[in-house]
């Protein structure tokens, strides 16, 4: 369970000071896929970022199950990384000198993890598992970053626009794909994306402007 | 643009490199040229003899000063640059593709000989500042009476005004020869096919192939960093040889030199591999892998290569003096023996220990600081 009480995060200093972030709480189950909608600017990536470990916030708490992130060392939080947590990113940023194989084991030996093939072929990367990222196209490489990512078996993945790059077709079946393994394995997943169709299978929509969420919207499928 | 006249200030490196250079080698050969310059109005038989030995150590100290700190410090430079620009060719690719003009892009990287032209004067007036002080000692006992110190514009030229012109025009040809390639190279960052990739042994962990893939994808990197271990080394140790070889001012001197030079050198290089590594490492905290994993798979990999370079500078620099007095001393009397210095040779590695595993070890620390978010979006 990941509880996130009144966050907020500012960006700038001074006059130009923003806030990013405007008192968000919300309440996330295990097991639980998330979807995140708004327009551009309004604070999804942030959120995520934030609560997530990656940026520290400017006030209020993310809590996951017992464990407060803000309260973790920096030793603490690598190992709350390593153990729980996964990142689908707009951009790619898979390591350029590594193949597509080694890309993903980055993410496999985390968890000793040696069926990581697997998680190739499901992206349907298996022809290309010798190639350099600068050798894919950008959804190839978009699905390299996916498998890695699922490879390290989190306990929560959280994605930001995971298929911006990829066609409808591709994008659908890579999304379906990472459904249905949630489905079996149960993890957490938090998602931004624009696609409505994805956003129709989430358990729940969170509608987000300015910072501050406007509505959540639950799935009764 | 990718370099402004405002990253003149980044590149202080390339500043105060060119700077030590220049002040040792004008100081030296000012004085070498103005000593020969009298080499007929010595009458009696003492001046000669001293006026002998004075252009025979003017000699060494301009040889070495100029064949070991001139040459490194150009080799440096040259691969400082090259560096500098590799890691820029997304930027140059951008600019490519907006329709900048080849030649409009590479005129940027001109600015390299402005921080050139800038280490080289403020080097050329400090030797100015030093020489009066500086001749003076070397002429103590007053058996020079008429060396005064002149003007060459002859070393303004070789040392200000070709270095500047030299560093630009390198800056420039090299981007001119990374825009050769297309455009898509430049942005997606292929540098040339990768045909090894079948023989990539996949029983390798991921932090071993990352350590192995590193090295293998920036062999410059590994050269930088064993070139300026390779710098450190020799200069540092030649710099305390020299002091038993010439007066002491001059061996002071050239030791301070020697040092600043040595860690700048050692700075900008360990500076520049963790730079250039900043990426892959936030990547792998993101997922994470603890510092010290990082540390092993990414920075500790150049280690053998520095230490290499300090082994082959401590030999370079005792051969290099070893032939120097044997050919220059041949014959004369009273010259005191030399000898490879050991003690010298175990401060010398004892303080590049500290220095290279301080730097890395630091950096270490403040990348647990160096939010994540700022390093991928940089
Ligand atoms: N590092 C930063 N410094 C200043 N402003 C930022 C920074 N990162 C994001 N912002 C601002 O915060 C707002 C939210 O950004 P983001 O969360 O990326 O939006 P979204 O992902 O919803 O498009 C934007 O207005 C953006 O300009
Ligand atoms: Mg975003």
């Amino acid at each position: 369970m990941i509880e996130i009480k009144d966050l907020t995060k500012y960006y700038g200093k001074g006059e130009s000071r923003f806030k990013a972030l405007d008192g968000v709480s919300v309440r996330i189950e295990d097991g639980e896929f998330i979807v995140i909608l708004g327009a551009s600017g309004s604070g999804k990536s942030t959120f995520l970022n934030v609560i997530s470990g990656l940026e520290p916030s400017d006030g209020g708490t993310v809590d996951y199950d017992s464990r407060q992130l803000d309260k973790l060392s920096e030793k603490e939080l690598t190992k709350f990384r390593r153990d729980n947590t996964a990142y689908i990113f707009q951009q790619y940023y898979l390591l350029p000198h590594l193949n597509v194989e080694k890309n993903v084991r980055m993410g496999a030996d985390l968890d000793n993890n040696k069926d990581y093939l697997k998680f190739i072929e499901a992206v349907g990367l298996s022809e290309k598992r010798k190639k350099f990222p600068a050798e894919l196209s950008g959804g190839e490489q978009q699905r390299v970053a996916i498998a890695r990512a699922l490879a390290k078996n989190p306990k929560v993945l959280f994605l930001d626009e995971p298929t911006g790059a990829l066609d409808e077709k591709t994008g659908r079946q890579v999304l379906d794909y990472i459904i249905k393994l949630q489905q079996e394995q149960g993890f957490t997943m938090i998602m931004v994306t624009h696609n409505g169709n994805i956003a129709e299978t989430a358990d729940r929509i969170i509608k987000m402007n300015s910072g501050k969420i406007v509505s959540v919207t639950e799935n009764s499928a | 643009m990718i370099v402004s006249i405002k990253d003149i200030v980044k590149l202080f490196g390339i500043s105060i490199m060119t700077c030590c250079a220049v002040t040792v080698c004008n100081l030296f050969l000012n004085y070498y040229l103005d000593l020969t310059a009298i080499a007929d109005l010595n009458d009696n038989p003492y001046s000669q003899m001293f006026y002998d030995a004075q252009i025979m150590t003017a000699k060494v100290v301009c040889a070495v000063s100029g064949g070991c700190l001139a040459i490194t410090t150009v080799v440096m430079l040259f691969f400082y640059i090259k560096h500098y620009i590799d890691s820029h060719s997304k930027e140059i690719g951008i600019l490519k593709a907006l329709g900048y003009s080849d030649f409009k892009i590479a005129k940027g990287f001109s600015v390299f000989g402005l921080s050139v032209f800038i280490g080289c004067m403020i080097g050329y007036l400090l030797s100015f500042v030093l020489m009066p002080q500086f001749y003076e000692l070397q002429n103590e006992d007053g058996y020079l009476l008429e060396l005064s110190i002149h003007f060459h514009w002859i070393l303004f030229v070789l040392l200000v005004i070709l270095p500047t012109v030299v560093f630009a025009v390198i800056a420039v040809c090299n981007s001119l020869l990374k825009l050769r390639q297309p455009c898509v190279n430049l942005l997606k960052g292929i540098v040339k096919a990768r045909g090894k990739s079948k023989n990539i042994r996949d029983k390798k962990t991921f932090v071993a192939e990352m350590r192995s893939s590193v090295l293998r994808s920036r062999k410059t990197l590994v050269f930088f960093i064993a070139f300026s271990s390779f710098c450190f080394s020799a200069m540092i140790q030649m710099s305390a040889s020299m002091k038993d070889l010439s007066s002491e001012m001059m061996g002071l001197m050239i030791l301070i030199i020697g040092i600043v030079l040595a860690f700048t050198t050692l700075y900008i290089a360990v500076t520049t591999v963790i730079r250039s590594n900043q990426k892959n490492i936030a990547m792998m905290r993101v997922f994470g892998y603890d510092s010290a994993d990082c540390k092993r798979s990414v920075l500790d990999g150049y280690r053998p290569a520095a230490y290499i370079g300090f082994v082959i500078g401590s030999v370079y620099q005792y051969a290099l003096l070893r032939i120097m007095v044997d050919i220059v001393f041949a014959g004369v009397e009273g010259v005191p023996e030399y000898e490879f210095d050991f003690p010298v040779c175990f401060i010398t590695l004892a303080v590049f220990i500290v220095v290279y595993e301080g730097i890395m070890f630091a950096y270490g620390q403040s990348m647990k600081r160096i939010p994540l978010k700022q390093i991928m979006s940089e």
